[in-house]
């Protein structure tokens, strides 16, 4: 089959980006990579790339499709060239480019040395026997262990785009990879060093980390475990824990959000006294509730009888996200079609996004 | 008419009141017929989800044991949150047979009924963007937008996990292009329109949120947008309200009206001043509303 591509391609030496057009003869079960391959070979071999396994093992072939952060040998080609598109090719994003599709992983690198990504068994002399990890202990890591570090999660992510020091998605699934580890014994002293600034209460819940990794690891829900673990550690000095707690709060008290109550809630006093001004310009809106009387749901004692009960049931923390990811693991299709019939011709704007060069 | 339940959450009850007003309003033009929940109560907004989940779950399965019990199949949400809370709850329920079976449990401890599973959670916008709904529509927005130039703001819990949500590509969404042309406005693209709004984060983490907030603003002015619009409340309230924050740490002032998803419609339909309720709007919204002349 005739495949043809666009490539965003990057001379460090000159500093010129160019959008060049491939046209190549490929197999039809040629993916992404099949096709780079046969471009570097027979038309250009100044195509710069990486790549290793071939086989969504290796966590080499990060690279944008269409603005979408994909692995290049799991993209089949075919579909796209029957539906008769031309891809754009790029290099992933919030990572330096240094040519054509090769990105800088030097922070990505460093992020995820930041997490200490080694076990802490809390001994220094090895035990005389074996230490046996049951399988429903590698149960609560067991999504995070699938990560190939390929920085795909990273290269859309909205807070890092942000905030670049942002500790990220793909550092973070593998922080909560040693803190949910049976055998691990620095859980509190890790959820300390990820709350605080750039951590985990960064997170945006823009969801692109889950829409794009490709090996289901899921990195926002790791966060959240990472979120609750340290809620129920007591590990709640952060502005981001508190924000959450505050829902709870509302939720057994009121039932709804108790909205205005959240800034002090949150920032605390201080802060939220600076934010008067703000805060009158938006109650002229009718944007501030009064916090009284408060808006209280029927029944609302059932909510905070629930709350008691799974207190005592002991699927806090982590454990109350992984005891649903075998249910959701099932959907094995989406019940709504999301036919495009209504959908009218938009002449995109502006080219697919491209990592800054 | 369409019988569904009707879940309001949380912001459509207090700050973003408009969003309950237009679409109680707009949904018997679009064929649907509202059955509200008395005792639901919020479903964690991802907050309970991070910090305690098996409440957050419990809350949700609480929702959803009531909005089966009105007999609806359709619990429709109008907030990408509520609809991914809720969903990612159902499917959890839904798939997992020994999970329910303990959630249920706890519901009957308490006195709710149990849920079996059968409601399906979607958000407004999917029910008129496509089917009958879409043909409702086209006839409601009888007076149409006069060629606006409306900038679809999707927001991301509502295309994001699409595993989860699975309306449409969460790359390329149509379907409040498709919206706002049957209403006869102008859909205008940009890239951010499937971003985040930061809102999220506005509370502990707000230099962040802003660099967020400030890309699709700054985009659908760039493009030419005399407005946008979002089926997020959380996002309205961030793209609005925190318009203001933005002025005063760029110099910029951007004067983007912010619509909601139902206002939109409800323009379109001939809906009134009582009922849109644009002057509880912190950036004003006369610019749209003199142009349509209403």
């Amino acid at each position: 089959m005739d495949v043809a591509l666009k490539i965003w391609r990057f001379d460090p030496q000159s500093g010129e980006r160019v959008l060049r057009e491939y046209e190549v003869d490929a197999p039809e079960w040629a993916c992404l990579l099949d096709v780079l391959d046969l471009i570097k070979d027979k038309h250009d071999g100044t195509l710069a790339y990486r790549k290793s396994c071939r086989m969504m093992i290796c966590g080499s072939c990060g690279m944008r499709m269409d603005g979408r952060a994909v692995l290049a040998c799991k993209e089949r080609m075919k579909p796209i060239v029957d539906a008769g598109h031309v891809p754009v090719i790029s290099a992933m994003g919030n990572m330096p480019v240094l040519k054509d599709l090769v990105v800088d992983m030097g922070p990505f690198w460093g992020k995820i040395r930041s997490v200490k990504p080694w076990l802490d068994p809390g001994y220094d002399e090895v035990a005389e026997k074996e230490r046996v990890v049951s399988q429903q202990e590698m149960n609560v890591i067991h999504k995070e262990a699938l990560c190939i570090m390929c920085g795909c999660c990273v290269s859309e992510c909205n807070s890092m785009e942000a905030d670049p020091e942002f500790t990220g998605p793909a550092a973070l699934a593998k922080g909560f990879r040693f803190v949910g580890d049976a055998r691990d014994q620095a859980d509190v002293e890790r959820l300390n060093a990820l709350n605080g600034e750039h951590g985990i209460w960064d997170c945006t819940r823009c969801y692109f980390c889950n829409e794009r990794c490709p090996k289901g690891v899921d990195p926002r829900d790791a966060i959240a475990k990472l979120g609750a673990e340290s809620v129920k550690q007591g590990i709640d000095h952060d502005m981001g824990a508190k924000h959450a707690k505050w829902f709870v709060r509302s939720a057994e008290t009121t039932g709804w959000l108790r909205e205005t109550e959240l800034v002090p809630k949150t920032q605390g006093l201080v802060s939220a006294i600076k934010q008067t001004g703000f805060a009158l310009k938006l109650a002229r809106k009718g944007k501030v509730p009064p916090p009284f009387p408060p808006h209280v749901a029927a029944d609302v004692k059932e909510a905070r009888a629930l709350r008691e009960l799974t207190q005592e049931q002991g699927r806090e923390g982590a454990l109350g996200i992984v005891q649903g990811e075998h249910a959701l693991g099932r959907i094995e299709f989406t019940e709504e079609a999301g036919v495009r019939e209504n959908a009218p011709e938009i002449q995109p704007g502006v080219e697919p996004p491209h990592a800054e060069g | 008419m369409n019988r569904v339940a009707y879940y309001t959450g949380c912001l459509a009850a207090l700050s973003a009141k408009e969003l309950n007003s237009a679409t109680k309003a707009l949904a018997p033009k679009l064929g649907l017929e509202l059955v509200e929940l008395e005792s639901v109560t919020c479903c964690g907004a991802g907050d309970i989800h991070e910090a305690e989940p098996d409440y957050y779950l419990h809350l949700n399965a609480r929702i959803l044991a009531y909005a089966e019990a009105t007999g609806c199949e359709t619990l429709m949400t109008i907030c990408n949150v509520c609809t991914l809370n809720l969903r990612q709850a159902n499917w959890q329920l839904k798939n997992d047979q020994e999970l329910r079976a303990r959630v249920n449990k706890n519901l009957k401890t308490v006195g709710v009924p149990a849920y079996s599973g059968e409601v399906e959670v979607r958000h407004l916008l999917w029910l008129i963007a496509e089917g009958d709904g879409y043909e409702q529509l086209k006839t409601a927005a009888h007076k149409g937008l006069k060629g606006l130039k409306v900038a679809p703001f999707y927001g991301c819990q509502i295309l994001r996990p699409s595993k989860i949500l699975g309306f449409e590509d969460p790359d390329r969404p149509w379907s409040l292009e498709a919206i706002i042309q049957a209403c006869g406005g102008e859909p205008i693209d940009y890239p951010a329109k499937i971003k985040c709004c930061g809102f999220p984060i506005i509370q502990a983490r707000e230099e962040v949120a802003l660099s967020e907030l400030i890309q699709p603003i700054e985009q659908a002015v760039e493009a030419g947008a005399d407005a946008m619009v979002t089926p997020c409340p959380l996002c309205h309230l961030s793209l609005d309200a925190w318009q203001l924050k933005l002025r005063k740490s760029t110099g910029k002032d951007f004067a983007m009206p912010i619509l909601h998803l139902s206002q939109l419609i409800g323009v379109a339909a001939g809906l009134e001043e009582s009922e849109l309720k644009f002057k509880r709007h912190v950036v004003s919204v006369d610019p749209v509303t003199q142009k349509l002349e209403v």
